[in-house]
């Protein structure tokens, strides 16, 4: 992996010596360098300055043929490179208007997910991501299908896909059985409205199912029965919003929010005594969501706030019991942050608060946490803008 | 029996149906194609008028407008960067994608490797060239010849419009002339480097810019030059586009009592400027009231 990277970017350094034609894709980075501080006791950061490794992506975006584009987005997060994104995508030629994207890349679960984070308005990924997805987001392996559907002048795009499942699978448990070659499926509904000149709304549906990990039951009751290997399945169901007033290019009021409801098997372990232990598929259902509204104005300037609810414990490692109880458990959380972007948006300025609160079933008692992050963002070369 | 039928068929093929469906970056371009292609074209516009057309929001709607469209026509030279991703979106293969500064004598191509570090310099050059309106002509043929090429048919049609066009447009380009001969070598101050064609047209000099670089947001520093600026040259008047913000040249205005001058620089900019000829009437008489 470090190999093809190297080569990677021998190939860019390599092409950098030339001047950008136009059978040459487009060379962008994204680079982005946050400090912070928290209060959070016991923690070594607590109420100090901190530095963290500044992070990038960078991106090679470009046309393959007059029918297709490809995109690579290398990431360095954390002092690691990783293939964020790496896919192809056929934009026009396939029958009935059919586009296809195959690869790696951010699944069309919701809205917020496919918009880079560098993109977004706030600092901190919704805590439902980090409790259902992955804590980078719902980023798989796959291919979908994307179909705009004959509504006249009303924009509604159906789009399904087959992937991985790889930011599903998050289970840290004895219990729990590699998944195996399981594919999941997801697909969503989104319709654009044109409310007025100035006024824009976007709503959209979304669905993924699948097999998020198997495991080994004893149902029996009996001790000496041998375990039985299940497959545990999860039903996510979405709905978002997206609502813009933006009179002129100076100000604008965005306000968005996203939910999703969780319908999963869940892991039970009745004890009917010493020698009964039985093992349950339980089905749970709970949900997560989050809702925020932005204000930009003069142009350089934005505010905003941002409410997030899950069940489970944000920075919990999920196991086949504590997902039992994940329809008991819950986290709160509410962000602020104010935005500032001195020349255009190729660079910004965000200063975010968020504090969070978590609510356990069985009474256990834990402190709110408030992180506060100052953040510096930038935007070199020709990074196209995220569509509405 | 036999008659009455061929009667429908022929009235059938006479009824006037559309058949150029066109999509024009923005109104400018949307005027001139209803002025040559009149009853024959279904067109519409993606900018809007009182919009830089510099930063347009990629709406899936816009998309929807290509998806059926038979040809696009854009200003190109780069004004337009946000065009690719709903021609995409549109997922139309059989688009055809005219580029109407193709004939355009292109003003301020830089001679140098454009970056960041000049502000929004274009790398094809000054893309405001339809502020001269000698400029319209040009893409008024490009128009006139690519709607004949899609439709043969109809060329005639085509043809005599765009004459008729160019005639108006002679006639009015003439009126303008005697107008503005009045500010021949008056020095102006603009907000953003949209008016190189117009001031090199009719031989307006350009003092300075608002913007300290194209595309970067006015700042005290630049402000204090400016205003050093307009007393040392005794300029009169900042003439900007109405879509953006009035504030610096406002304050430059209470520092210097220099005259500030906001225009619409596309069809639909202001209500009552329905047509390009209205846009430059409008210009011009308000250049001439200073």
């Amino acid at each position: 992996m470090k190999k093809v990277l190297s080569l990677f970017f021998i190939i860019i350094i390599f092409k950098s010596g030339y001047s950008q034609s136009s059978i040459n894709p487009d060379i962008s980075l994204i680079g982005t360098f946050n400090t912070y501080t928290n209060f959070i006791n016991g923690t070594p950061e607590y109420g100090k300055l901190n530095f963290a490794t500044p992070e990038m992506e960078l991106f090679v975006d470009g046309y393959l043929n007059p029918f297709a584009r490809a995109t690579a987005n290398i990431a360095y997060e954390e002092g690691e490179f990783a293939v964020e994104e790496l896919y192809a995508n056929i934009v026009r030629g396939l029958p009935f208007d059919l586009q296809l994207k195959a690869g790696k890349y951010l699944v069309g679960f919701g809205k917020i997910n496919t918009i880079h984070t560098h993109a977004w308005f706030f600092l901190e990924r919704p805590l439902f991501h980090q409790v259902f997805f992955s804590p980078d987001g719902f980023n798989e392996v796959g291919a979908s299908l994307s179909y705009l559907l004959p509504t006249g002048d009303l924009y509604s795009n159906l789009e399904v896909g087959v992937y991985n499942g790889q930011s599903i699978q998050m289970l840290v448990d004895t219990n729990a059985v590699e998944r195996g070659i399981n594919p999941i499926f997801v697909g969503r509904l989104n319709s654009f409205f044109n409310i007025s000149d100035y006024t824009n709304l976007e709503v959209g549906l979304s669905a993924s199912y699948g097999c998020y990990s198997k495991a080994m039951l004893n149902s029996e009751g009996d001790i000496n029965a041998a375990m039985e290997e299940k497959p545990l399945n999860y039903l996510y169901s979405g709905i978002d919003f997206k609502y813009k007033y933006s009179p002129d290019s100076y100000s604008a009021i965005t306000i968005q929010g996203e939910a999703i409801i969780n319908h999963r098997d869940a892991l039970r372990e009745g004890n009917f005594g010493v020698d009964r232990n039985i093992d349950e598929i339980q089905k749970i259902s709970n949900f997560g969501g989050f809702i925020y509204a932005d204000y930009k104005f003069e142009k350089q300037f934005g505010i905003g706030v941002k409410y997030d609810y899950t069940a489970g414990i944000v920075d919990d490692e999920p196991t086949l019991t504590t997902l039992m109880n994940d329809d008991k458990n819950n986290t709160q959380g509410i962000e602020g942050w104010i935005s500032y972007y001195p020349v255009e948006e190729t660079t910004a300025l965000r200063f975010g608060v968020q504090h969070l609160m978590f609510k356990y079933h069985d009474g256990t008692e834990r402190d709110g946490e408030t992180i506060m992050k100052l953040q510096l963002l930038f935007s070199l070369g020709p990074h196209k803008a995220h569509p509405f | 029996m036999k008659k009455l039928i061929l009667l429908i068929f022929i009235l059938l093929y006479n009824l006037s149906f559309p058949n150029l469906k066109v999509v024009a970056t923005t109104s400018v371009i949307y005027d001139l194609v209803k002025e040559i292609g009149k009853d024959k074209v279904t067109i519409d516009y993606i900018a809007r008028g009182d919009q830089d057309p510099h930063f347009v929001e990629v709406l899936p709607s816009y998309m929807v407008k290509l998806r059926n469209a038979d040809i696009l026509f854009k200003i190109g030279m780069g004004l337009e960067m946000w065009v690719d991703q709903l021609i995409d979106g549109s997922r139309n293969d059989k688009l055809l994608i005219v580029d109407l500064s193709t004939d355009i004598n292109k003003k301020e191509v830089p001679n140098f490797k454009p970056d960041a570090s000049y502000g929004d310099v274009h790398p094809y050059g000054n893309p405001h060239y339809w502020l001269d309106p000698e400029n319209v002509k040009v893409m008024a043929k490009e128009i006139y010849e690519n709607l004949s090429s899609k439709d043969n048919n109809n060329a005639d049609h085509y043809k005599k419009n765009y004459d008729d066009f160019i005639k108006k447009l002679n006639d009015k380009i003439a009126e303008w002339d005697k107008k503005m001969a009045k500010l021949k070598d008056n020095s102006f101050i603009f907000f953003h480097a949209s008016w190189t064609y117009f001031a090199d047209r009719y031989g307006i000099k350009i003092a300075g810019y608002v913007e300290p670089k194209p595309g970067i947001s006015p700042s005290p520093s630049h402000n204090a030059e400016l205003v050093n600026l307009i007393k040392s040259k005794k300029i009169k008047t900042i003439l900007m586009e109405n879509y953006y913000s009035d504030s610096a040249p406002n304050q430059l205005s209470e520092l210097t009592g220099i005259k500030v001058i906001k225009v619409p620089t596309a069809v639909y900019g202001i209500k009552g400027i329905d047509t390009y000829i209205q846009m430059m009437d409008y210009i011009v008489n308000q250049l001439l009231k200073v």
